[in-house]
């Protein structure tokens, strides 16, 4: 009885937890969109918005970019997965790296290393203009396109190589067998085996393309998107905007709740179980064809890292204020420990209070939903899967709108960003821990129990042990989204809380690049030091970042 | 009184479905007792309700007279073998096997004692200090059976402890099994849907189907003197008899003429290995009738052959042992003889007709 009072505690407090951090912000986010600055109801927002031609336009934009970096990222990653996954390619395990290095790269960063590279006065620019080469600039839509192919296409890679690598050789034999060309085997086996990978692993490009708020900023030039438009207007010194702000965040939840539904409505179908027994080869290529291959993976591979590589060089540079000289120097670094400590500090302290509470309130909630399944924990994990569509700037005005004034004021406070981070990265821990929890199976414990161990006991010496590595690999992935994190933080920082991404995005506006160089640098060793301790939990499994 | 009761026994889940219904068992002490039956019979539904992991609905379970019905599932003192090992992945084989010992406050150079000596009888000796993830199906089980053991449970149950093991390691482990139980003389509850395994381990087996008892019997009773249709068909193989003319006076030959009048809906089986070849040897001071048939496939197993003839009393397939010593006929016309004993009935509802 003690028991069942315990689950049913922490089911009402996860229910109220949701209630304060999403529903209530995010509704009156809603609720807000839906009344003038006199307070009265009116659709009057949306009207405006529609009929806005700027909105128009940003609609139209984040759509181009949201299916833009969806193909780029579909291309690439495909293309990567299926050389990686089905030709022997030398260093395979280094390309991974370099797809891992993509994407837990400091956001927006890329977009800055490719201005360097290829903005006006871009390096590789000026190389090609002195043979007489004008190579064009990187700004507007095709610039924010590469970019996020090239930070994106790791979603696909992941997904798409894991299911490669477990469709059964038997079925393309069969295929074979029956007299279908190569082409058609692939169109007509391959294809449909691996597309719930391929959708998913699209999802998530063209989720992030949408949410993403940094790359069109800097990249743009006038080439505004939805997450741009309602920075603006949330920020404007004079005449902040707010309900249009919202309007706008409505709209960008909308279209990824839509994506979402799309994309399971078309793999509803598709559930394939993996084999573990025939296995497809690996076919080591000759000639032309291998050089072609591993072109393909290396090409890929590097461009995607590049804005990492450019970074970490570019952080030991020699620098006079703000501009580059020839030559390295420790100048940057000097910089952060006597100027910006205290971003650092507040990264890794923000991060971390952020991870403790997503561990400790995501396993409760994991246990419950896994273990306790009836209509109310269904219900619950239903309404986690809210905070996984809603992009970190939504979620931020959310934030401001909820708890400027009213019963709990947090703006301004480290807890309003902690709170944002735990809030949107909790659903995944939920997950991790539910799926783990399901794959032990009660079985385990009913063994425990038999051999004398109260409930109780067994899980705490038989099912905790089991979960653990997976629940500390999971909090590593976490603490690399939280101190990565920028378009919620961006929105609710305030001078004391300043982080090292909403640092590194200002110096970037400032011209420095060569302290956010170096900012960005020590972030990626951070956020790398989590992943090598999440893989040396959990085995080396690249999904698990996805 | 029986070592183990289970009386009455009623699980429903839910309002519609009913797992057990009024399901009544004894086992005595020391013995080797096997629940037999499809999946869905309710087997596992009982074997869970004596582990104490399933409430029953209604009904009684007693160890030595003490009812059961309110001591929690870790203070029955029952050890339990499952499917899928359940062997604790993050422990070693020693650890495992010791894990059952700690609750009891077994002291721990009892431990050491106790652990080697329950890991030799599984002969998993030498790899004590071994994590189990990288070894085998069946060294797994062994873990599993040293754990459940070593405890010196009031009784031992096993769920379909061998299922997940290949047709080669299952009949080692099956013998072993019984040695070792026999070895400890402790009562043992083992649930299975192979009758082959049932056959070849149990003192006593109960038949299930369908959430109650169809028959319980000796090996020898539930395969050779099966007391419904369900059991006949179940354990081992039958050929039914086509009702007609031909079978009409097949039972008047053999002289069952008047049970056959006296149960018009009944049906008559008999099992291929009891149905011999003309010249194949003798059936006995018994009534036997012959039937004649074509041969329409021959089926050669090496140790034995499996042959269908075309009757009148249906397609026939009858098992002849060492057909080459034997020298089988493998086409063209025969004749089966039909022996009185080798004939059983049974009525309308499956129960058995005469005896």
């Amino acid at each position: 009885m003690s028991r069942f009072g315990f689950w049913t505690i922490v089911l009402i407090l996860t229910w109220l937890l949701l209630a304060v951090l999403l529903f209530v912000p995010v509704g009156s986010v809603l609720v807000s969109s839906l009344y003038d600055n006199a307070g009265n109801f009116t659709l009057g927002n949306y009207l405006k918005a529609i009929g806005d031609e700027r909105i128009q336009r940003a609609f139209v934009n984040t759509l181009l970019v949201g299916f833009g970096g969806l193909a780029g990222a579909l291309i690439l990653g495909s293309i990567m997965a299926f050389c990686v996954s089905r030709f022997e390619i030398m260093g395979g395990r280094f390309v991974s790296l370099l797809a891992i290095m993509a994407l837990v790269s400091p956001p927006f960063i890329g977009a800055y290393s490719w201005i360097v590279l290829f903005g006006s006065a871009g390096v590789v620019r000026q190389w090609f203009k002195a043979v007489g080469i004008n190579v064009p600039t990187i700004y507007g839509l095709s610039g924010i396109l590469i970019v996020f192919s090239l930070k994106f296409y790791p979603y696909v890679y992941l997904m798409v190589s894991g299911a490669l690598s477990n469709v059964n050789r038997s079925l393309e034999e069969a295929a074979e067998g029956l007299g279908l060309t190569p082409f058609q085997r692939a169109m007509k086996i391959s294809f449909p085996l691996v597309f719930p990978a391929l959708s998913a692993g699209g999802l998530l490009a063209l989720i992030h393309s949408i949410a993403d708020f940094g790359t069109p900023r800097l990249l743009g030039r006038g080439f505004n998107v939805l997450a741009t438009e309602a920075f603006t207007l949330y920020s404007a010194e004079i005449g902040s905007n707010m309900s249009m702000a919202t309007t706008i965040s409505v709209i960008l939840v909308v279209m990824s709740m839509v994506f979402v539904l799309l994309q399971r409505y078309m793999s509803r179908r598709n559930v394939y179980h993996g084999n573990m027994i025939n296995k497809p080869h690996k076919i080591r290529l000759k000639g032309w064809k291998n050089v072609l291959a591993h072109f393909a993976v290396y090409a890929i591979g590097l461009a995607g890292a590049i804005p990492v590589i450019i970074a970490v060089i570019y952080s030991f540079r020699k620098t006079s204020g703000p501009v580059f000289q020839t030559g390295f120097a420790l100048q940057s670094y000097e910089r952060i420990v006597f100027g910006l400590g205290d971003v650092v500090t507040n990264s890794l302290t923000f991060s971390i209070a952020a991870v403790v509470l997503i561990v400790v309130v995501g396993t409760l909630i994991g246990c419950l939903v896994a273990r306790k399944t009836t209509f109310a924990t269904s219900l619950l994990d239903g309404a986690l899967m809210v905070p996984y569509v809603m992009p970190g700037i939504v979620i931020g005005i959310a934030f401001i709108a909820a708890f400027n004034t009213g019963p709990i004021v947090l703006t301004g406070t480290a807890a309003i960003i902690i709170l944002s981070i735990f809030i949107r990265r909790l659903p995944y821990t939920v997950r991790t821990t539910s799926s783990a929890l399901r794959q032990i199976g009660p079985n385990m414990e009913e063994a425990a129990i038999s051999l004398g161990y109260s409930p109780f006991r067994a899980f705490t010496k038989v099912t905790v042990p089991l979960i653990i590595p997976g629940i500390i690999a999971g909090g590593m992935l976490s603490f690399v989204t939280a101190i990565n994190e920028l378009s919620s933080s961006l929105v609710l920082y305030v001078g004391r809380t300043m982080t090292m991404p909403v640092r590194i995005y200002l110096l970037i506006l400032d011209g420095d690049f060569g302290t956010a160089a170096a900012l960005s640098t020590i972030l990626l060793l951070l956020s790398g030091t989590a992943v090598y301790i999440a893989f040396r939990f959990l085995g080396r499994n690249e999904q698990a970042l996805l | 009184m029986a070592y183990l009761t289970v009386a009455n026994a009623t699980k429903r889940f839910g309002d519609t479905f009913t797992a057990l219904k009024d399901v009544s068992i004894a086992v005595e002490r020391g013995e080797f007792f096997t629940l037999l039956g499809p999946s869905g019979c309710g087997k596992t539904t009982l074997l869970r309700s004596i582990a104490g992991f399933n409430q029953l609905t209604s009904g009684s379970i007693l160890i030595e007279g003490r009812d059961l019905g309110s001591v929690p599932p870790h203070k029955r003192d029952i050890g339990m073998v499952f499917q899928d090992y359940a062997v604790f992945p993050h422990l070693t084989v020693f650890e495992n096997v010791a894990f059952g010992l700690k609750p009891r406050k077994v002291a721990r150079d009892e431990i050491a004692r106790r652990v080697p000596e329950a890991l030799e009888a599984v002969r998993l000796g030498a790899l004590a200090d071994r994590l189990p993830a990288a070894m085998s199906g069946g060294q797994q089980q062994r873990i599993g059976l040293a754990r459940a053991m070593v405890i010196n449970p009031q009784l031992l149950l096993m769920d379909e402890p061998l299922s997940n093991l290949d047709a080669k390691l299952r009949v080692e482990l099956r013998e072993e099994i019984r040695d070792i139980q026999k070895q400890i003389g402790i009562a043992a509850i083992y649930v299975t849907h192979d009758q082959e395994e049932a056959l070849a381990i149990s003192d006593r087996i109960c038949v299930m189907s369908n959430g109650h008892i169809e028959q319980v019997g000796t090996p020898q009773e539930i395969y050779g003197n099966p007391q419904t249709l369900f059991v006949a068909s179940f354990v081992g193989t039958i050929n039914k008899l086509k009702p007609g003319a031909a079978l009409d006076s097949l039972l008047g030959e053999l002289g069952l003429a008047d049970i056959a009048q006296a149960n018009p809906n009944a049906t008559w089986v008999v099992r291929p290995e009891n149905l011999l070849l003309e010249g194949e040897g003798g059936v006995g001071g018994q009534p036997v009738a012959t039937v004649t048939g074509t041969v329409s496939k021959y089926t050669y197993l090496g140790r034995e052959a499996h042959l269908q003839i075309s009757t009148d009393l249906g397609d026939l397939v009858v098992h002849v042992a060492n057909p080459d010593r034997n020298g089988v006929q493998a086409e063209g016309q025969v004749k089966v003889l039909v022996a009185k004993d080798a004939v059983l009935g049974f009525d309308a509802d499956g129960k058995r007709i005469g005896g």
